[in-house]
């Protein structure tokens, strides 16, 4: 057995723990700064680790290496990286830097990892739980905020009836197919008996509880109330590692093990997507704060990039990933925007605080624009590209009524992206200039803005990998 | 020949060339500049012009094609740019080129007192002046077609030159959409014309008339001759621009825009550009002799028409406008009877005393101080002794009178139609000959009401002056003309020299014998014009000068026929009625039904829709886990049941 | 049907020393212990708190922890049980991963050692 293929988990998992014991250990001040940059080594040194490992299954059927969970991984690790950084100072500005919080994150992004290289539903409920806690605890971080604990006990209960519902899912499965590793699932499915209808409802509860983590209608209630509760670090990881994480999974789970039943499940995700799109884009337009704003925009990407998926094809799932892609770098960037709204002291989250930001703070105004602009989908930035793409997939594949709905609820979301552009240059200020940027706000900012803005230049590398990941999916 | 082209080129570019300069440079250069430039190439285009005559004359050449450059070129459509050059042609662009000369000069002293600059008057004048010698210049339909629409360009911006004026920009607009609606069928008739021979070339056109002679169009399962059909398109175009009856509304608003534009536009030039449209496509309306029985009626209908409106308008300017309706008429009558020499003879005279007439009356305005109406004036020939020798003469040539120019054309008409003969000939021929008693009458009813007997309105008398030497300069060449005219062209035009000077520029079928058995017409019928138009004079004295309450008490006993007159046999009130207001009817159910409830209607329906479904899917969001597992539940049923019915 | 019977034949045996051994404890206690009962004896107990109250009112979280606490370790030696049975068949990795598994545990247990989660004060 080839031990090496988890290398990159068990590399984590161990500097997860030491990073604990330094912090725990560390008397006289509070580590967190230092725990915070160990962990980011430990990415760095994961996201190497996970590049050189070799390809294969192991761990008798329950993991697997492949080029699409180095894809995934990769994102994952990536979003994670810029969520820490955005929390440094964040943190400490809101007086809830502890040692704790880079080490939830850190065992999060763990969980995240597991779950890109699940080959067996068991280790995809145990990398999905790992991930999950880590979560919860987080997002109840500021425990003195109301809120905060609200989001937190809100997200938890949640979860847990859609980890219930993702359990009896599985064993639904295992009752009827004998087994619970992908491959056998795949046998069995592909024998050609009949299909026992018990497998198919453990599918849709599988499904159900995976559309769960990724906020899809009408498993998204969770999603405004927790976003805009946590503490805004937290929110700016959430829409981001663990999406790109859930994705895994469900790409995963439908290509391999289901993807025989395609004809099967494509309806469904067809009609998630459409009510997820349409939530998200009518939803957003009576928003005020601007976490919740972006609660509903996650909502929104995700019912888009699942128009890949609903199209069941390579190009499909190639486009998914191009999307994710781009949606993690707007998001990181969104959020270094977000996490930069304070004055004398306090942080902000009403869209009526960004008001004449154009003319008090044209750099921060202009990043905002262009992740707005991205966002929706105006060419060149970024996130043309992931629309473009998913969209061509779901032609291609003649689910026309997707890609209507999918062009008219880009266009119902041009209209709140473009009121916050409007509010920023158009509305006179209300109050004076923002407090001083944070460097690693204004690091995180600069760096996405730059890589939205000129997201062309990798597009072919970028699409050149999603699309070695989609045919390791398939092949 | 090659003089004879250049000569010719430069005759008919020069206007262009002066409208761009002052058009596009007027701010620049200044006023008096654009005026000496507008003026000098308009006397190098006349001269030009009369040159080019001269030589052709004298070569006695057939037509010459004068390539300019090349237009459209799509499969088997060619239309070129070329001058073409014969008698027909050449003779208006002389007419056309000397008349404009002389109101460019005219109008220099009558725009003096202008308050904004008038380069804009000037290239618009000279701009109409390069439409119209495109128009007459033409090789073939789409040529004619481009002069035809620059005329009416030039038109519509000349009538509504006072902008400040609504009664300006409406005439414009009038004149502008009535014209449109004739252009329709004028260009139909062209697109016929192509579908039957395959070019729009002239001579194309004419050399292949007897293959198609007997060629028809099938529709709705009856069966018309083609030419019959073409015939008629081409002319309700031509009565669109020459204001014939049922498009003749625009003429008398359009005199809203200033005199030297009425003069050179709508009574010289402009109007005459239907006659010569039949003239030109002469062999082709050789064969069609229901659309030329068509010409004939509508002609004479208009001729008795229009003067019986003007018998009764009191504006001195309408009143001319309506005599240049029935003059036209008169020119419509001999080309529906293969007279197109007369027509020609005729519209060459009427240009000069018409064009005399206006420029008279614009003189008489401009020293009145833009008083039009002529029961406010009376007695101003001792003030303006020579705007009235002047329009004196005018009027002597326009009522018919030997020997001026009038009589020598209108006569030849009036037995020309004497001589066609039939029902339609006796027809024109009682109209014709009633018309010019009604010609003498309303021309001598301006004469006395104007210049005559006492001053009505004694301030405005009292003001009165005589206009300077830049207008009456003009004035007096029209009146040489005027006077002269017919008598010195009357041998060229259609008496023993014209087979020569038209040089088949003009076509006759070969059982048209008008032209040959003028001169056998009995000469009791010969003298009944005559003697009509001497008895309209008489009439005229009687009546305002003699005994001036009879008119009144005319009008009071014939009160339903008076108004019936004045108000110009209520055609505005009835376009009004079948057109205007169903039209207007109808765009404003397309307006706020069409427009405003349907196309306005989607959008704000579905921004609305948009708003409803955010509130609605925001109030869901009430923050109750409670509630969120339960819709995470329903969810979860409605997936599993979709999923195992559709299965 | 008699294979059945004669595999649950331990379990019978079982039950009925179980029942042996309670009635002679709860029996011999009633002979011959000295009882003298007083109401703060005789009342029930439950953890520190009034057996019948209200359950949504405040307490200290500190109860619950060393709950939590014990939870884990009770959890960690209900693996073990299972593990140290199968030692033979899963070999060194199975050996191994208990090994890692109580390595996290010892981890944890440092943390809320260091965290002052076990003192009472």
């Amino acid at each position: 057995m080839n031990w090496t293929l988890a290398l990159p988990e068990i590399v984590l998992s161990c500097s997860g723990l030491f990073i604990l014991l330094f912090g725990v250990l560390q008397k006289r001040s509070e580590p967190s700064f230092a725990c915070t940059m160990l962990t980011l080594v430990a990415f760095l040194v994961t996201g190497i680790l996970v590049v050189v490992a070799p390809d294969g299954a192991g761990y008798h059927g329950q993991f697997v290496n492949d080029g699409f969970s180095r894809f995934m991984k990769i994102l994952s690790l990536g979003a994670a990286g810029l969520a820490a950084i955005l929390s440094l100072d964040y943190n400490r500005q809101e007086k809830t830097a502890r040692f704790e919080f880079p080490v939830l994150l850190l065992f999060s992004t763990l969980g995240t990892l597991v779950m890109a290289s699940s080959a067996n539903l068991m280790t995809l409920y145990v990398g999905l739980e790992l991930q999950s806690l880590a979560i919860y605890i987080l997002c109840a971080f500021a425990r003195d905020e109301l809120t905060s604990a609200e989001a937190g006990l809100k997200y938890f209960v949640l979860g847990s009836l859609a980890s219930g519902l993702l359990l009896y899912g599985i064993s639904l499965v295992y009752g009827f197919a004998g087994t619970m590793e992908y491959a056998g699932l795949r046998q069995v499915l592909t024998g050609g008996a009949p299909l026992a209808a018990g497998l198919v409802i453990g599918l849709v509860f599988v499904i159900v509880g995976l559309a769960f983590k990724l906020s899809m209608a009408p498993f998204h209630m969770w999603t405004p109330d927790v976003y805009q509760g946590s503490p805004t670090s937290v929110t700016a990881f959430l829409a981001g590692a663990p999406k790109a994480a859930a994705f895994a999974l469900l790409l995963r789970v439908l290509a391999q093990p289901f993807g025989h039943l395609a004809g099967q499940w494509q309806l469904l995700i067809e009609i998630v997507a459409i009510a997820t799109m349409f939530l998200g884009s009518l939803a957003a337009i009576g928003q005020r704060d601007i976490k919740r704003l972006m609660a509903y925009s996650s909502i929104g990407h995700m019912g888009y990039a699942a128009m890949g998926i609903a199209s069941a094809t390579d190009a499909g799932i190639r486009g998914t990933l191009v999307y994710l892609a781009t949606y993690l770098i707007m998001n990181a960037g969104t959020f270094g925007c977000i996490l930069a709204m304070r004055r004398r002291g306090r942080a902000l989250t009403r869209i009526e605080d960004l008001a004449g930001l154009g003319r008090t703070d044209p750099t921060l105004a202009v990043l905002m624009a262009v992740f707005m602009f991205s966002m929706a989908g105006v060419p060149p930035l970024a996130g043309f590209f992931g629309k473009l793409m998913v969209f061509a997939a779901a032609v291609q594949a003649g689910l026309w009524v997707l890609a209507a709905v999918g062009v008219v609820t880009s266009v119902i979301g041009l209209f709140y992206y473009w009121r916050i552009v409007k509010v920023m240059f158009l509305d006179a200020p209300v109050a004076g200039a923002f407090d001083h940027r944070a460097p690693s706000l204004s690091f995180v900012s600069a760096v996405t803005g730059v890589a939205t803005v000129l997201f062309l230049l990798v597009l072919g590398p970028v699409t050149g990998a999603a699309q070695a990941a989609a045919a390791a999916l398939f092949g | 020949m090659i003089t004879v082209a250049s000569l010719f080129s430069v005759a008919v570019f020069a206007p262009l060339l002066g409208a761009l300069v002052t058009g596009l440079l007027g701010r620049v250069i200044g006023d008096p500049i654009s005026r000496i430039v507008s003026v000098g190439l308009m006397v190098v285009s006349a001269g030009c012009a009369v040159a080019a005559l001269w030589f052709g004359l004298a070569a006695s050449a057939q037509a010459v094609a004068v390539p300019v450059s090349t237009w459209v070129q799509a499969g088997g459509f060619h239309a070129a740019w070329t001058l073409r050059f014969d008698t027909l042609s050449a003779s208006m662009v002389t007419m056309v080129s000397c008349v404009s000369m002389l109101i460019h000069l005219y109008s220099v002293g009558y725009m003096s007192h202008e308050k904004n600059p008038v380069h804009r008057f000037f290239a618009y004048l000279s701009l109409f002046t390069f439409a119209m010698l495109m128009l007459v210049t033409s090789d073939n339909l789409i040529q004619l077609f481009f002069g035809w629409e620059g005329v009416g360009l030039a038109s519509y911006l000349l009538i509504g030159y006072w902008y400040d004026r609504p009664s300006a920009v409406a005439a414009a607009i009038k004149a502008f959409i009535v014209n449109r609606i004739a252009d329709l069928f004028f260009m139909v008739g062209i697109a016929l014309l192509f579908l039957l021979f395959g070019t729009v070339s002239y001579d194309n056109i004419f050399a292949t008339v007897p293959e198609h002679v007997g060629a028809s169009y099938r529709l709705f399962g009856t069966s018309f001759p083609a030419f019959e059909v073409i015939g008629v398109l081409l002319f309700i175009g031509a009565m669109g621009k020459s204001a014939q009856l049922f498009f003749h509304t625009w003429l008398p608003d359009a005199m809203e825009g200033p005199t030297p534009v009425s003069a050179l536009i709508h009574a010289a030039t402009m109007v005459t550009a239907g006659v010569f449209l039949l003239a030109r496509m002469s062999p082709l309306m050789e064969f069609a002799p229901v659309a030329k029985g068509l010409v004939v009626v509508i002609g004479a209908s208009t001729c008795f028409f229009a003067a019986t409106v003007g018998l009764v308008q009191p504006d001195i300017k309408r009143t001319i406008a309506y005599s240049t309706c029935s003059q036209l008429g008169y020119m419509f009558v001999a080309a529906g009877f293969g007279f197109y020499q007369g027509a020609m003879f005729h519209l060459t005279t009427h240009a000069f005393f018409k064009a005399l007439l206006f420029l008279s009356a614009g003189s008489v305005i401009h020293a009145l101080h833009d008083e039009q109406d002529m029961f406010r004036m009376g007695g101003l020939a001792r003030k303006l002794p020579v705007t009235c020798a002047v329009m004196w003469i005018g009027s002597l040539a326009l009522g018919a009178i030997p020997p001026f120019a009038g009589w020598w054309s209108k006569d030849a008409i009036i037995d020309g139609a004497w001589m066609a003969g039939g029902g339609l000939g006796g027809f024109a021929w009682t109209l014709c000959t009633a018309v010019a008693f009604l010609t003498a009458l309303y021309s001598w009813r301006l004469l006395f009401l104007v210049f005559h007997g006492r001053p009505r309105v004694p301030e405005l008398h009292d003001h009165a002056h005589e206009s300077g030497p830049v207008i009456l300069l003009p004035l007096l060449v029209l009146a040489v003309g005027a006077a002269f005219g017919g008598w010195l062209l009357r041998p060229w035009y259609i008496g023993e020299h014209q087979a020569a000077f038209w040089n088949g520029s003009i076509f006759n079928a070969p059982d048209n014998h008008v032209l040959a058995t003028l001169e056998h017409t009995q000469g009791l019928i010969a003298l009944v014009p005559t003697i009509l138009s001497f008895l309209g004079v008489a009439v005229a004295f009687v009546c305002y000068m003699l005994k001036p309450e009879i008119p009144a008490q005319l009008a009071r006993s014939m009160r339903p026929l008076y108004l019936f007159l004045l108000n110009k046999w209520y055609f505005d009130e009835l376009y009004d009625r079948l057109f205007v207001r169903p039209y207007r009817a109808l765009a404003r159910l397309l307006w706020h039904v069409g427009d405003e409830t349907v196309i306005d209607g989607v959008p704000r329906g579905l921004a609305r829709l948009t708003v409803g479904g955010s509130s609605g899917i925001v109030r869901i969001q009430t923050g109750s886990i409670a509630v969120y597992a339960f819709t995470m539940l329903i969810g979860l049923v409605v997936l599993l049941s979709t999923f195992l019915l559709v299965r | 049907m008699h294979t059945l019977l004669t595999d649950y034949f331990p379990i019978l045996v079982f039950i009925v020393i179980a029942a042996g051994v309670s009635g002679a404890m709860l029996g011999g206690s009633l002979l011959a212990g000295w009882q003298k009962p007083y109401p703060e004896k005789v009342s029930a107990y439950e953890c520190g708190f009034e057996a019948f109250d209200d359950a949504r009112r405040r307490f200290d979280v500190r109860f619950y922890l060393v709950s939590i606490l014990f939870i884990i370790f009770d959890l960690e030696v209900a693996f073990l049980f299972p593990w140290a049975i199968s030692l033979g068949h899963i070999g060194m990795f199975g050996f191994l991963s208990m090994l890692a598994f109580l390595g996290v545990l010892t981890v944890g247990f440092v943390y809320e050692w260091c965290k002052g989660a076990l003192d009472w004060e």
